[in-house]
């Protein structure tokens, strides 16, 4: 097999990237995975899922990544520093990459106290921008941490994450600038619910040229009540959720407030879309798979691209 | 074994406190003999835990510290310290199964300051029905 | 200073419980300090071992006696003189004094009365917070004088991370975000700069790499 990534053609082509997200079941049934894979074929152009978010132990990101491959759709594997020192992650590169995986996201890790397994050792061997520069030199380079060389290199489309919500925001984009020097070719932001912060965090990326030398994916996540909005506002570190959203969400019946969250949801695609910086979007619409083959409908983003090999 | 119903008190005071010059000491313990003893301290701050744990391990079924009215302490905050110490005694003694009223703080009232012989009448009055300590219960290994 | 905290009451009774002539050991450096194995803590320890010693009705010899230092074998030596008859030893030093006792008295179990907790400094009166790993290769001036790896509760080499909101962490909003320290502190120096590279994979080896440290000093030898 000689994967390509998807994810990277569509960018390349200048098309408007859509990808989602997959959580691994806290099982070993292929079927779960395959069923929410299914849900998104043909909607999205990858699916990225995601390295025991939360901390809470599910089926291996890698494991997932592949079952997603073999069933013909493009996947982004997640990895975060949390739970592997450099041997480990290095060596879960090289397999990534053999599995036919061609896109990686390089993420920290939400802390070990979150989870289900809060009396794990955090391992944080390397940070996450320094994952990035060890995949970009073991991708363009060909050696690992340290010098030696690699028989043959990973072949891997490189992402990061970021966001523009957190604090300090002066400091953000030069860490936005640090992950794209380390070799971050995609950056996938936090949820956008304020738009006018993102605008300005935005507007600094791109006078530093950033938004020139990396694709930046606009994140956005569906609410399903005000609940779920103010639990997120309150409780989620770095999670920036405006009062008017709120009480937007309030001001509907209960049963049209997920209605509610996927007209928001997708305004902030269409005005995502409309944004020249941003060259995609990334939906994760949590344990909410079927949500996003309505947003990115009606955002106007079908069909996705076809491309030779289709 | 003590047959004794009156709980015996070990009183920590501090010299601030009315009533508690030498003189006074010594008609007080006079008049309730063995049923007290009486430690003067130059400041309730200066009360550490063990000293009111040692009074309980040896002799005494109650422990109580006296300190001298809020806002006059000499070295400022030498009695919200106090407080604070009787407190942590208090934690400790309840968890090795004894009552938390086996150890006290009073602390001086700024408006009506009482006497130490008020005081000590008022301990006593709020801990008879307190058993005695089950700590001097204890007869010693069989030699 | 290394700071610690005392063992639950319960648990340092269940690991006395076959020994019947203890001494309660303390210590007056590092954990005196940090209130909790000084010769007031050891006191208070002592003192309550025995009252609930006898409101069992057991038949222990508990006494009490705190060195200068626990870590130190001219100083641990000390007990020579004390040591006889006792058939175990409470130790209220922090790990590396009750494994010096030990050390020095095999044939006695030495057995830990404390949690040893961080290298740490005492920020005002009751509160410690951990600010040094040992980690053998100080980085300090790169990071403003605030350490990202004992800090950082991801030990950010690159950080802030997305959580870090008002200058608190997301683990605990009562720990300061190291990263907006390190940030602060350095474009107060005007150096932010410093901060515009890539600090590169930590070299652990410095910490771990050869097995557990030993420093050897020749000039300081005999």
């Amino acid at each position: 097999m000689n994967h390509v990534s998807r994810l990277k053609e569509v960018l390349e082509k200048g098309e408007f990237a859509v990808t989602s997200e997959c959580g691994p079941p806290k099982g070993a049934d292929p079927k779960v995975v395959l069923k929410k894979a299914e849900l998104l074929r043909g909607k999205v152009d990858s699916i990225n899922v995601t390295d025991n978010q939360t901390a809470i132990v599910r089926m291996s990101s890698m494991a997932a990544c592949s079952l997603i491959i073999n069933s013909g759709l493009d996947s982004v594997l997640q990895m975060v520093v949390r739970d592997r020192n450099r041997i480990a992650l290095q060596s879960d590169i090289l397999g990534a990459s053999a599995l036919g995986i061609r896109n990686v996201l390089c993420l920290s890790g939400d802390h070990q106290s979150f989870g289900n397994q809060s009396e794990a050792t955090g391992v944080f061997d390397l940070d996450s921008i320094q994952l990035v520069q060890v995949v970009k030199n073991m991708r363009d380079e060909g050696i690992i941490v340290g010098g030696e060389t690699l028989d043959s290199p990973p072949d891997l489309f490189i992402g990061a994450a970021a966001n523009p919500f957190a604090d300090p925001l002066d400091f953000r984009v030069v860490r936005l600038a640090k992950k794209i020097n380390a070799g971050a070719d995609f950056i996938q932001t936090q949820c956008i619910y304020n738009m006018d912060r993102f605008q300005t965090w935005l507007k600094m990326a791109e006078d530093r040229g950033l938004t020139e030398k990396a694709y930046i994916l606009g994140g956005v996540t569906p609410l399903k009540s005000p609940g779920m909005a103010k639990y997120m506002k309150n409780r989620v570190a770095g999670m920036d959720v405006p009062d008017e959203l709120i009480k937007r969400m309030e001001g509907v019946a209960k049963d049209k407030q997920r209605e509610e969250g996927i007209r928001i949801c997708v305004e902030t695609v269409q005005r995502l879309k409309q944004t020249p910086g941003v060259k995609g979007i990334h939906i994760m619409a949590i344990e909410w798979e079927e949500a996003v083959g309505e947003i990115v409908e009606r955002a106007g983003l079908l069909p996705r691209p076809l491309f030779g090999d289709d | 074994m003590t047959t004794q119903h009156n709980p015996i008190l070990g009183l920590f005071y501090c010299r601030n406190v009315p009533g508690s010059s030498e003189q006074e000491r010594q008609m007080l313990e006079k008049k309730y003999g063995t049923r007290i003893r009486l430690f003067p301290i130059p400041c309730s701050g200066r009360l550490e835990p063990f000293h009111l744990l040692r009074a309980l391990e040896e002799f005494a079924d109650v422990a109580y510290l006296i300190t001298c009215p809020e806002g006059a302490c000499r070295y400022f905050e030498g009695n919200k310290r106090a407080k604070k110490r009787v407190e942590r005694t208090q934690e400790i003694i309840s968890h090795i199964g004894l009552e938390k009223e086996r150890v006290g703080i009073i602390i001086g009232s700024k408006d009506k300051p009482q006497p130490l012989a008020d005081i000590i009448e008022d301990i006593l009055g709020s801990t008879s029905h307190l058993s005695p300590s089950p700590v001097l219960q204890y007869a010693g290994p069989p030699s | 200073m290394i700071t610690a905290e005392q063992k639950p009451f319960e648990e340092i009774r269940e690991m006395i419980a076959p020994y019947q002539r203890i001494l309660v050991l303390g210590c007056a450096s590092c954990v005196a300090e940090c209130a909790a194995g000084g010769q007031k803590e050891t006191a208070m320890l002592a003192s309550t071992l025995r009252m609930k010693g006898k409101m069992e009705g057991e038949e222990k010899i508990i006494e009490e006696h705190t060195l200068d230092r626990q870590c130190v074998n001219d100083f641990v030596i000390r007990l020579d003189d004390i040591i006889e008859g006792y058939d175990a030893i409470l130790s209220l030093g922090c790990g590396a004094g009750v494994q010096a006792v030990q050390e020095m008295y095999g044939e006695i179990p030495v057995i830990p009365a404390l949690n040893t907790e961080f290298i740490g400094e005492t920020r005002a009166q009751g509160l410690w917070v951990e600010n040094c790993l040992g980690c053998g290769d100080c980085m300090l001036y790169h990071f403003g004088g605030v350490c990202p790896l004992a800090r950082c509760s991801k030990q950010l080499f690159n950080g802030p991370c997305g959580g870090s909101v008002d200058g608190k962490c997301e683990i605990n909003p009562d720990i300061d975000c190291a990263w907006q320290l390190i940030i602060d502190r350095l474009s107060s120096f005007g150096a932010l700069d410093r901060l515009e590279g890539i600090y590169p994979p930590k070299n652990w080896s410095k910490k771990q790499g050869g097995g557990p440290r030993r420093i050897v000093r020749e000039d300081q030898q005999k």
